[in-house]
């Protein structure tokens, strides 16, 4: 547990003093949801049928932004060594930097949602459901991304390649994601989504730790 | 005995083998130090026996076990120093040495990486960050790791770059003092004839023909 907990307290202290990471993927959403009103030039009730697939669209391009820092930056300064050379599981090592990636940039995506569902009209009951599904589908994006990190990490622009591959596993995340916060706007029952959401959570938890850990090694060679 | 054991061991960039495959043992208290000329594979010979690698050509046994089928006990008894320090620019000098130890499960508490810092003769740098470092100090705090572990094989590539004389002197006692505590080292160097004295086995790569 040890260098688990060491791992997430150098990630955390890297991010904290480098906190363009935390803001910028805020300052991309506001900057591209104050457009919509512009762009569509219709009433709230347009604006509120959209808005749970543009917060979730925008969720997912946020969290793109910073996807290829998970190992890049190990890589580059070579401190992958210290947690690729030991007898600690690699897989753990990247189970803690997911968790320092999702607390750094996906847990601030989920709180700053409210914010975006005022800017577009989302009707208030629904506000529960939005957070929620952003408290699921968030850490998804981590740990689909932590795979596409590690494949990409001794590229020099590897940001496109990353986005073209991860983005079609994250496709169902979204789909169930905006889906729920539909059918709770529509005044129905958000749970059907919200199980399968969970359930993708659970199955990234359990298998994308073995993926990252393999194409880091990879990587390597 | 040979703990280390390297039979025609050699590196491969795409389809080429790098170097004619090399064989060695090493047993407690002895050297190795690897030289060749530039773009050989040292480099990559030091990180495939590391374990960042795997061994393309020839196997390598440690114990009598194929590094294959050892390798966590193999990552607990070896250390590895690579050219890239690995210190995080945004970290200073204490939080990086310490965090990189903790990583790898090796508890260092502030009063030790203080002491150690002092050692590398980084005194006085503990709260400046990595990032504003020289290069030669870069190397000194990624040396000062290894007055703080007790792995018995030491991997270095290249120590000696950017170091200054003092800094090469404190090394090859640092070395020398591993050595005569029975550790292994495995070490890549151009041409220096102080650490040649302790030095008991050499190899020098060559091109494959």
């Amino acid at each position: 547990m040890k260098p688990f907990l060491s791992l997430v307290k150098r990630d955390l202290t890297l991010g904290l003093r480098k906190k363009s990471q935390i803001y910028q993927p805020l300052v991309f959403q506001l900057l591209v949801v104050t457009m919509f009103p512009l762009g569509l030039g219709s009433g709230a009730k347009t604006l509120a049928l959209i808005a749970p697939a543009v917060i979730w669209i925008l969720a997912l391009l946020a969290s793109l932004l910073t996807l290829d820092q998970i190992f890049k930056n190990d890589y580059d300064d070579g401190s992958v060594e210290s947690y690729v050379l030991t007898s600690y599981p690699l897989s753990m090592a990247v189970m803690a930097k997911v968790l320092a990636h999702w607390l750094l940039t996906g847990l601030p995506l989920v709180l700053f949602a409210p914010v975006l569902g005022v800017l577009l009209h989302l009707p208030s009951s629904s506000y529960g459901v939005l957070m929620l599904s952003l408290l699921i589908g968030t850490p998804i994006f981590s740990f689909i991304g932590s795979i596409g990190s590690a494949l990409t990490m001794s590229l020099k622009h590897g940001g496109l390649l990353l986005t073209v591959l991860v983005m079609p596993l994250l496709a169902p995340v979204l789909i169930f994601g905006a889906g729920a916060v539909v059918e709770s706007a529509l005044g129905n029952s958000a749970s059907q989504h919200l199980l399968l959401l969970s359930g993708m959570l659970v199955l990234s938890f359990t298998l994308v730790p073995f993926a990252s850990a393999a194409a880091i090694k990879i990587n390597l060679e | 005995m040979p703990i280390i054991k390297a039979t025609d061991v050699s590196c491969q960039r795409g389809q080429f083998t790098l170097f004619e495959p090399v064989s060695f043992t090493l047993a407690e208290g002895q050297s190795l130090l690897i030289s060749g000329a530039n773009g050989i594979g040292k480099t990559t010979l030091l990180e495939s026996i590391a374990g960042l690698r795997s061994i393309q050509l020839g196997n390598i046994e440690y114990k009598s076990i194929d590094l294959l089928k050892s390798k966590d006990q193999w990552f607990d008894d070896s250390f590895f120093i690579g050219h890239k320090t690995g210190n995080k620019k945004e970290l200073n000098c204490l939080e990086n040495l310490r965090s990189f130890l903790q990583i790898q499960g090796i508890d260092v508490s502030e009063k030790q990486a203080e002491d150690a810092l002092d050692k590398v003769g980084l005194a006085g740098y503990e709260y400046q960050f990595a990032g504003s470092l020289s290069a030669g100090q870069k190397k000194r705090l990624a040396l000062a790791r290894l007055t703080l572990i007790k792995h018995t094989v030491w991997i270095l590539d290249e120590p000696f770059v950017n170091l200054d004389v003092a800094g090469c002197d404190w090394l090859l006692k640092l070395l020398n003092q591993h050595i005569d505590n029975k550790g292994i080292l495995i070490i890549t160097a151009h041409d220096n004839p102080s650490i040649r004295k302790k030095i008991t086995h050499e190899l020098v790569l060559e091109m494959q023909r």
